[in-house]
């Protein structure tokens, strides 16, 4: 029973770290209809700035975690205004354009941090426990940092003026436009929203788990598996997908073992995908 | 017209005085296929740092001379991104530039793609890879830098059962020929040893291994073996076990990189207790090696310590080829390398060994070392003699 507990909170915990990278993802896709291949790249470097301000600079971790959010966002902002709008229109373009920025994220880490891990400690160690269940104090912040994100992202999506812009845009980019929705900086908003998003995340949970050039290919991948089963450019969907893709990974890890257990998951998946293509709360047809 | 004669003549000599220099010139370029990117990347960039000192060092020293002329040696490194696949992309690429001569790469899985593609396009190599085919009979031409943990687990097992009390033990590694083939070989010495085992592998690319974690805490395991897990992942392991609240000893019966593993955990108090393979006993030495490396490559050397194993790999390349009196003809590399007894101005004296466990005298055995960490400080490395099959 102990074990069936530790695994739950072990995937929650993934549930809310998979949908803090998918609600960035999804966003992205539901309002620009870009699939964006750079998205595991935003979280590596935002691991890398928080470790450069925190580490390097020695400034406190949660100003690091500010900063990398902060310089995501921005970084997301002009790819967005100044490369990926000229292609916008062009998916193929589009997919090329994502997939070349995170290489070339990528090797730029590579060359100024080099290919081995940085030692990048969680500020608060310690681990809570009871009985046989135990759950570390750094999990216990971060998922209360991420479960923070989600609500104010769910905010801005549904509660606020720019929420609805975007919903609007997601829905019928034409008839959005034409009521005054402005793209020119809602587009480049949103991917800032997404990235910085992404990045904020890199920063949270690089330290608890491990900071290297190469992890954003294992959250590319996880990513996109998670909006794909939520329903691409669903932002429910994605949270749904989250938790179901962190319970079903942990349980099936923990009781099928390490190798059967992704094996499950990817099995489970492709199931329902072929039972519902359009995904959990996904749409049968995107129309803008 | 006699104006004209003489440019020809002087053109023709011109012309000739090339094609001499051209003849003479003799140029070794040595392809290596290294792991530059993921969490391996720490074993590859030992092998790289290696392969470019012996490089400039056979150089500047004029190590290798053939028909009475020093030869350049230049290195063409690879990414082979520890995947059979990639290791057979970067080996075509070297192929496709005329290598011949190749060190590298590191991991079994690499291995097993390099060497169909290292044999076709007729290449001399010495490799890494700890798995139960790394060489053998078939690839003639393959030679291995060491034994792997066939060789030298079962004396690291038996120092850490000589410090602590251990029935149990969980060994955790990559699901592919990287992991299964290491984790088998320890399974085995730790039974024969009376530890019962268990085995969890994980699929490589895998960033959180708490549920893995779980298991073995269930498993009620009293000792835990990280095998030939790459040392990013192995730190995440041990960071994550020891806050499960693991307070047995760690092995770590793979390749070396316990200063990473330890900076990924969050320091030698994590690691709390800890024995590993350590492919070299540093003495004075190996601290000439170092400096010499220094001096030469104006840095210094790769932290992970297969550079030393990698070091006298490439050497011997060297004087195989120096040996054969070709940079080209991989047999003859391969034939005049079998005659040359192991040994190195560092490390000394060792072996050729390999007939008992592959089936081939191609393995190169030289003393190694034991690492042990207890209550979180480092103890000094104990010797261990080479693996000999005399």
């Amino acid at each position: 029973m102990e074990s069936f507990i530790a695994t739950g909170l072990i995937g929650i915990s993934l549930g809310t770290q998979y949908t803090l990278l998918a609600l960035g993802f999804t966003l992205i896709f539901g309002i620009l209809g870009v699939v964006n291949f750079a998205h595991g790249g935003f979280y590596v470097m935002g691991g890398y700035v928080a470790y450069y301000c925190n580490v390097i600079l020695g400034l406190p971790y949660p100003f690091a975690v500010l900063m990398a959010m902060l310089s995501m966002a921005a970084l997301g902002w002009l790819f967005e205004a100044f490369i990926l709008e000229r292609v916008i229109e062009d998916h193929q373009a589009t997919l090329m354009v994502t997939m070349g920025f995170y290489l070339v994220m990528a090797t730029a880490i590579l060359m100024i941090f080099g290919a081995e891990s940085p030692q990048f400690p969680f500020p608060v160690t310690g681990v809570w426990r009871l009985g046989g269940i135990y759950f570390p104090y750094a999990n216990m912040i971060v998922l209360g940092a991420c479960l923070a994100a989600i609500v104010f992202v769910y905010w801005l999506v549904y509660r606020t003026n720019i929420g609805r812009g975007m919903r609007a845009m997601s829905e019928d980019l034409p008839v959005a436009s034409a009521l005054g929705m402005r793209t020119k900086a809602l587009f480049p908003f949103a991917f800032a929203l997404a990235t910085g998003l992404a990045g904020g995340t890199g920063a949270l949970v690089t330290p608890i788990l491990a900071l290297a050039p190469h992890v954003g290919d294992s959250v590319l991948a996880f990513s996109f598996l998670t909006v794909i089963l939520g329903g691409l450019g669903s932002v429910t969907g994605a949270t749904c997908a989250a938790f179901i893709v962190g319970l079903i990974e942990a349980y099936a890890a923990v009781y099928l073992g390490g190798s059967k257990g992704a094996l499950t998951l990817f099995a489970l998946v492709l199931i329902i995908l072929v039972v519902r293509p359009q995904g959990l709360l996904g749409r049968e047809v995107r129309r803008s | 017209m006699t104006l004209g004669l003489g440019r020809l003549v002087c053109g023709s000599l011109i012309a000739s005085a090339g094609l001499v220099g051209a003849v003479s010139a003799c140029e070794l370029k040595i392809g290596v296929p290294a792991v530059l990117s993921g969490p391996a990347a720490q074993w590859g960039i030992a092998l790289r740092g290696a392969t470019e000192f012996v490089a400039k060092e056979t150089m500047e020293e004029k190590r290798l001379v053939i028909n009475g002329v020093a030869c350049t040696v230049s290195v063409k490194s690879i990414d082979s991104k520890y995947s059979a696949e990639g290791a057979a992309s970067a080996t075509s690429a070297l192929a496709a530039e005329g290598i011949k001569v190749i060190i590298g790469p590191v991991g079994s899985p690499e291995v097993t793609g390099f060497k169909p593609v290292a044999t076709r396009n007729r290449m001399v190599a010495m490799v890494n890879s700890f798995a139960k085919n790394s060489i053998g009979p078939e690839w003639p031409t393959v030679f291995h830098i060491g034994p792997g943990p066939s060789g030298w687990a079962a004396p690291i097992i038996d120092v850490g059962l000589q410090r602590y009390k251990f029935k149990t033990a969980a060994i955790v590694a990559p699901n592919d020929q990287g992991g299964t083939d290491i984790a088998s070989v320890n399974a085995d010495i730790f039974k024969q040893r009376g530890v019962t085992v268990t085995e969890e592998y994980y699929q490589r690319g895998t960033t959180n291994f708490a549920p893995i974690v779980t298991r073995i805490m269930a498993s009620n395991a009293e000792a835990l073996d990280l095998a030939s897990s790459p040392a990013g992942d192995a730190g995440i392991i041990v960071k994550q076990i020891r806050q499960a609240g693991f307070t047995g000893p760690i092995f770590r019966l793979g390749g070396p990189g316990t200063d990473e593993i330890a900076r990924v955990a969050g320091g030698l108090d994590i690691l709390k207790d800890f024995l590993w393979y350590e492919p070299v006993y540093m003495d004075d030495n190996m601290r000439a090696l170092e400096q010499k490396y220094e001096k030469l490559m104006g840095s210094v050397r790769p932290e992970n310590s297969d550079f030393f194993r990698w070091t006298f790999a490439a050497r011997m390349m060297i004087k195989a080829i120096q040996a054969a009196g070709t940079i080209d003809n991989a047999e003859k590399i391969a034939a005049a390398m079998r005659t040359l007894p192991v040994e190195d101005e560092h490390i000394g004296k060792g072996y050729w060994i390999g007939q008992k466990f592959f089936g081939i005298n191609q393995e190169m055995s030289y003393p190694f070392a034991i690492g042990v960490i207890q209550g979180g400080v480092k103890q000094p490395l104990i010797r261990a003699e080479a693996v000999s099959e005399k």
